[in-house]
C-alpha cells in the first residue's frame, strides 16, 4: 500500500531518534523540529480514527511516550454531564489515547482530574471511566483530596508565586493534555491552557484572588505538557464551562507539542458566542505568549491537514 | 443458633445502610427495617392523619408476633442485637450492679408508649426519640458512619507508601468523601447512655425503656410458642439468673409472658432440661396480664398530651409558612412534614453531598433531628434523588428525577452589599458559573456586569452559595422563599402553573444575552495590547479582548 503517511512515520521515526540522541549529546532540553514535523496535526474525522490519525501525523505517540514511561492524560472530566453536552472530553478520544500510550510501552496511564462536581459522578456520567475499563494499566481517577497535589514554586510568575498541582506531574511522569473545545464564562474559551487548572488543588484563588487570565499564564510556565491533543469532535460554543449550550459539531482532533499554538487554532475553528475570535483576542491565550510558551499567530503555523 | 441469626440481623440492617447512596436502584427498599417497625409506623400514621403506604409493612412484624411472640427483640431487632454484643464485649465479667425496684420500672416502657402514641394522635412526632429502630439509623448515620469513614481514610493514608510501592494505583489514590454531621455528640450520648445502663442489668434498655418492645410485648401472649417448665425442675433458679429480660418469676415454673422474647436462654442453661418452648393455645394465667396500672396509665395519657401541647407551643409552629430553614425536596408541607418525620437519619446518611443535616432547635422541638439543607456546606446535587427513596414515611417523597428538579426549596438571594462584583467591581461569577440552571445572568449595571438571580429558574439546589468565595457567609443565600411542597400531585405541573422553568436551554446566554447592551464590538486590538485591569469591557464575553 502507497500509504505517504507510513513513510514519512518512518522517516519521521529515524529523524526523531537522531535529534533524540543530538538532543542527549547537547543536552538541549527542547524537542528540534526537522522540515516534515508539523506544529499542529488537524485531522477531521470520527473520534477514535481522527485521534489516531492525529496521534500519527504529530510523529506517533512513541515520540513522546518511550518504554517504561509513566503517563498522565488530562482530559477534562470536570462535570457530572454526558458527552453530548460537550462539557467533557468524548470517552473514546480518551481511550484511544490511553491505548495508544499502553501499546507504546507505558506501564501505567493515569487519567485524571479535580472535578469540579462530585468525583463518582463525574467518572460516571462523563463515560470516561467506562470506555478506558479493559485497557490495562489504565487508572481513571478523580482527585478530590490535597494528600494527591504537591506544592511547585512559580519563579517568573506575575501573580501567582506557588501552586499545589497533582504529585505525578512533578514526579516525571508524561503529561498528555486532553481538553475540550469549549466556552468559559470567565476565560472565554476554556481549551488546554484552561483545563490545566484541573491539576491544580486550589482553583478557587484563581478566580477570587488573582487575575485569572494572568494566573493560567503563570500555570503554564510551571506544567508544560508534552503534547496536548484537542478534542474538538464536539465544541460547546455557549454556555460554558458547564453547560448547557449551544454544541457545535466541528469533528476535529487537533493534537500539536505546543500548548498555546493548539489553543490559538482551537479558538479559530468556531464562532464563540456567535463571534469570531483570534487566539490574541483571548486574555489568557495573550498572556502565554506574551510569557514566551509558545505560538499564537495560526498563519505562522506548519499545519497537517487530512480527513479521515 | 439464636445469635447467629441475631447476629445475621445485624449485618443485614448495616448492609442496607451501606446501600443507601445515590446508587440505590429502585427496587431495593434500603430502609426496610424502619418499615418494619410498628411504632414508627403507627406514630407517623397516627401523627399525620392519613395511611402511610410504606407503614403498612409493619403490619408483617404485628401479625408475626401476634403468631410466634415477642421473638423480633431477640432475633431480629439490630438494636437488640448491639445492646447484647455490646455487653458481651463491656460487660461480661462484671458483676452487674442490679436493682431493687424491678416491677415499677418495667412499666416504664408502657408509660413511654402511651406518651408517644398520645403525642402522636394531638400531631407530635415523639416516639424517634426512643423507637430503637430510628435510634440505631441515627446513630449509624451520625456516628458510625463518619467515623468508619475516617478511620478508612486512615487507614490508607497509612498504607499508601506501601500500595505506590506496589504500584496499586487505584489503592494508592483512593480516598473517600468524609461526610460530617451536626449532632454526633448527642447521638453518641444518647447510644452510649443505653449501653451503659446494661450495666445494671442485661438489657435494661429492652426491658424497662423500649417502647416498640412494650407494643410487642402487649400482644406476644397471644403467640404460638410459650416457655413450659416439666416437673424435673429442682426450682436451682439458674434459668431466673440467666434471662436476659428478666421474665421469669420467683417461682421458676411461671413465664413474665409480655417479656418472653422467646431467646430460649432458660432451655438452654437448664441442669434438668426441664424447660421447652411447645406451641400451645392457653394464656398463662397470671403473669401474662401486663404489668400497668390504671394511674400510671392516665398519667402517661396526660403525660402525652402535654408533651404534644408544648411541642406545638413553639414560636414557629404557628407560623409555619414563616419557618426559615431549607428542606430536602419533596419533603411534605412543613407541618405534615413535622408529622410524618420519624428522623432516622436515612435520608442524611445516602445525601450524596452531605448538604443535608440534622436539625437542633431551628424548628423547635418538634423539629429536632429533621433534615434541613446547608447549601454553604454542600449543594443538592441535581441528579441525585436518593433522600426521598429513602425515606421510611415518605416525608420526603419519592420522586423521579424530573419531579424532583421541579421541587422547588427555595429561592438564591443575592446579597449585594457582600458580593465581591456588586460592593467591590471585582472580577467574579463563579455563583453563574457553577449554576447548574442558568438562573444567575449578567446585566450591565454602573458599566460592570453584575450577577442578577433570576427566581423563575432557581430551584434552590445552592450551589451558588456553596461556592461562592467571600469567606465566612456566603454573598448568595437560599431561602425557603417560594419553594413547592406538595403532600401529593405533581411538581413539574405546579411549576408549569407557576411559571417556573429549570431546564436551561440551550441558546440560552449568560454572558450575552439577546439584549442589546450586549452587542459586541468587532474591533481587534494590537500585538502588544496591555493586559487589561480589573475593570472589564461590558460588552464583550468575559476572557475576550
Amino acid at each position: 500500500m502507497s500509504d505517504p503517511n507510513q513513510t514519512i512515520t518512518r522517516r519521521k521515526f529515524l529523524k526523531t531518534a537522531a535529534a533524540g540522541m543530538a538532543v542527549g549529546l547537547i543536552g538541549v532540553p527542547s524537542f528540534s523540529f526537522s522540515k516534515e514535523e508539523y506544529d499542529l496535526a488537524i485531522i477531521s474525522g470520527e473520534p477514535v480514527a481522527a485521534t489516531k490519525k492525529a496521534l500519527e501525523a504529530i510523529g506517533g505517540i512513541s515520540r513522546f511516550v518511550k518504554k517504561g514511561q509513566r503517563v498522565v492524560l488530562k482530559p477534562n472530566m470536570s462535570f457530572a454531564r454526558t458527552p453530548d453536552l460537550s462539557a467533557t472530553t468524548h470517552p473514546l478520544v480518551v481511550a484511544t489515547v490511553a491505548q495508544a500510550c499502553v501499546e507504546a510501552g507505558a506501564p501505567q496511564v493515569l487519567v485524571l482530574d479535580h472535578t469540579l462536581h462530585r468525583p463518582e459522578l463525574c467518572l460516571e456520567r462523563t463515560g470516561i471511566r467506562e470506555a478506558c475499563k479493559n485497557i490495562s494499566g489504565v487508572h481513571v481517577l478523580a482527585l478530590q483530596e490535597r494528600t494527591f497535589f504537591r506544592e511547585v514554586k512559580i519563579s517568573k510568575g506575575e501573580v501567582l508565586e506557588s501552586v499545589e498541582i497533582v504529585k505525578e506531574i512533578l514526579d516525571g511522569h508524561i503529561l498528555i493534555n486532553m481538553p475540550v473545545a469549549k466556552s468559559h464564562s470567565a476565560t472565554g474559551v476554556s481549551l488546554g491552557m484552561k483545563g490545566l487548572m484541573g491539576l491544580v488543588w486550589d482553583r478557587e484563588s484563581f478566580h477570587s484572588r488573582f487575575n485569572i487570565n494572568q494566573a493560567i499564564a503563570d500555570l503554564g510556565a510551571v506544567i508544560r505538557p508534552q503534547l496536548t491533543v484537542l478534542d474538538a469532535t464536539r465544541a460547546l460554543v455557549s454556555g460554558g464551562p458547564g453547560g448547557p449550550g449551544e454544541v457545535k459539531k466541528p469533528n476535529l482532533i487537533i493534537a500539536g507539542t505546543d500548548p498555546v499554538a493548539v489553543d490559538s487554532y482551537g479558538v479559530s475553528i468556531v464562532p464563540w458566542y456567535g463571534q469570531n475570535f483570534k487566539g490574541r483576542q483571548v486574555e489568557h491565550l495573550l498572556a502565554a505568549y506574551q510569557k514566551g510558551l509558545g505560538k499564537i499567530d495560526i498563519d505562522q503555523l506548519k499545519v497537517f491537514r487530512e480527513k479521515v | 443458633m439464636r445469635k447467629i441469626i441475631q447476629g445475621l440481623s445485624l449485618l443485614l440492617f448495616s448492609a442496607f445502610f451501606v446501600l443507601a447512596t445515590y446508587k440505590l436502584p429502585n427496587w431495593l427498599p434500603a430502609d426496610i427495617y424502619l418499615r418494619l417497625d410498628p411504632l414508627l409506623g403507627m406514630n407517623a400514621v397516627f401523627a399525620a392523619r392519613e395511611i402511610i403506604g410504606r407503614a403498612l409493612w409493619s403490619l408483617v412484624t404485628l401479625g408475626a408476633t401476634l403468631a410466634v411472640g415477642r421473638f423480633f427483640c431477640a432475633y431480629v431487632c439490630p438494636m437488640g442485637a448491639s445492646i447484647d454484643f455490646l455487653d458481651f464485649l463491656f460487660f461480661r465479667k462484671k458483676k452487674r450492679l442490679g436493682l431493687k425496684t424491678e416491677t415499677s420500672l418495667r412499666r416504664t416502657k408502657y408509660f413511654l408508649l402511651v406518651i408517644f402514641l398520645v403525642a402522636a394522635l394531638t400531631g407530635l412526632s415523639l416516639a424517634f426519640l426512643m423507637d430503637p429502630m430510628s435510634l440505631l439509623t441515627r446513630f449509624y448515620t451520625f456516628f458510625i458512619y463518619p467515623l468508619a469513614l475516617t478511620v478508612i481514610n486512615l487507614l490508607l493514608d497509612l498504607l499508601r507508601p506501601l500500595f505506590e510501592a506496589l504500584g496499586w494505583v487505584a489503592a494508592s489514590h483512593q480516598h473517600y468523601f468524609q461526610s460530617v454531621y451536626y449532632m454526633t455528640a448527642v447521638t453518641l450520648l444518647v447510644f452510649g447512655g443505653i449501653i451503659v445502663l446494661n450495666r445494671l442489668v442485661p438489657r435494661f434498655w429492652c426491658r424497662y425503656l423500649c417502647p416498640l418492645g412494650a407494643l410487642l410485648s402487649l400482644i406476644s401472649p397471644l403467640g404460638l410458642f410459650k416457655r413450659r417448665v416439666n416437673e424435673d425442675c429442682n426450682e436451682c433458679l439458674k434459668c431466673q439468673r440467666n434471662c436476659p429480660m428478666g421474665a421469669i418469676s420467683e417461682d421458676p415454673r411461671k413465664t413474665r409472658l409480655p417479656e418472653c422474647i422467646q431467646c430460649r436462654t432458660c432451655a438452654k442453661v437448664c441442669p434438668q432440661d426441664a424447660v421447652t418452648f411447645p406451641a400451645s393455645f392457653s394464656l398463662g394465667g397470671e403473669y401474662s396480664k401486663v404489668d400497668f396500672s390504671r394511674r400510671g396509665f392516665l398519667y402517661s395519657l396526660a403525660g402525652g398530651v402535654t408533651v404534644g401541647f408544648l411541642a406545638a407551643r413553639t414560636p414557629f409552629s404557628l407560623l409555619q409558612s414563616k419557618h426559615q430553614i431549607i428542606r430536602p425536596p419533596g419533603a411534605i408541607p412543613e407541618t405534615e412534614f413535622l408529622r410524618t418525620c420519624i428522623r432516622c437519619g436515612e435520608c442524611m446518611k445516602s445525601c450524596l453531598t452531605n448538604t443535608l443535616q440534622p436539625s437542633l432547635w431551628e424548628s423547635g422541638f418538634s423539629g429536632l433531628w429533621t433534615p434541613k439543607m446547608e447549601p454553604r456546606l454542600a449543594p443538592c446535587e441535581q441528579n441525585c434523588y436518593v433522600c426521598g427513596k429513602v425515606c421510611p414515611t415518605q416525608a420526603i417523597r419519592s420522586l423521579s428525577l424530573e419531579e424532583k428538579t421541579h421541587a422547588k426549596v427555595g429561592t438564591a438571594v443575592l446579597r449585594k452589599e457582600m458580593c465581591l462584583v456588586w460592593a467591590q467591581n471585582k472580577l467574579c461569577l463563579i455563583c453563574a458559573e457553577i449554576c447548574p440552571y442558568h438562573a444567575i445572568v449578567f446585566r450591565p449595571v454602573e458599566g460592570y456586569r453584575r450577577p442578577v438571580v433570576l427566581a423563575s429558574k432557581c430551584n434552590g439546589c445552592g450551589y451558588c452559595e456553596h461556592r461562592c468565595p467571600v469567606q465566612g457567609e456566603s454573598a448568595i443565600v437560599v431561602v425557603p422563599n417560594g419553594e413547592i411542597r406538595l403532600r401529593r400531585g405533581s411538581y413539574v405541573q405546579e411549576a408549569k402553573k407557576l411559571q417556573l422553568d429549570f431546564k436551561p436551554h440551550p441558546d440560552d446566554d449568560r454572558f450575552i444575552p439577546n439584549e442589546s447592551e450586549f452587542k459586541v464590538g468587532g474591533e481587534k486590538k494590537g500585538e502588544k495590547a496591555p493586559l487589561p485591569a480589573a475593570k472589564p469591557d461590558s460588552q464583550k464575553p468575559k476572557g475576550f479582548l
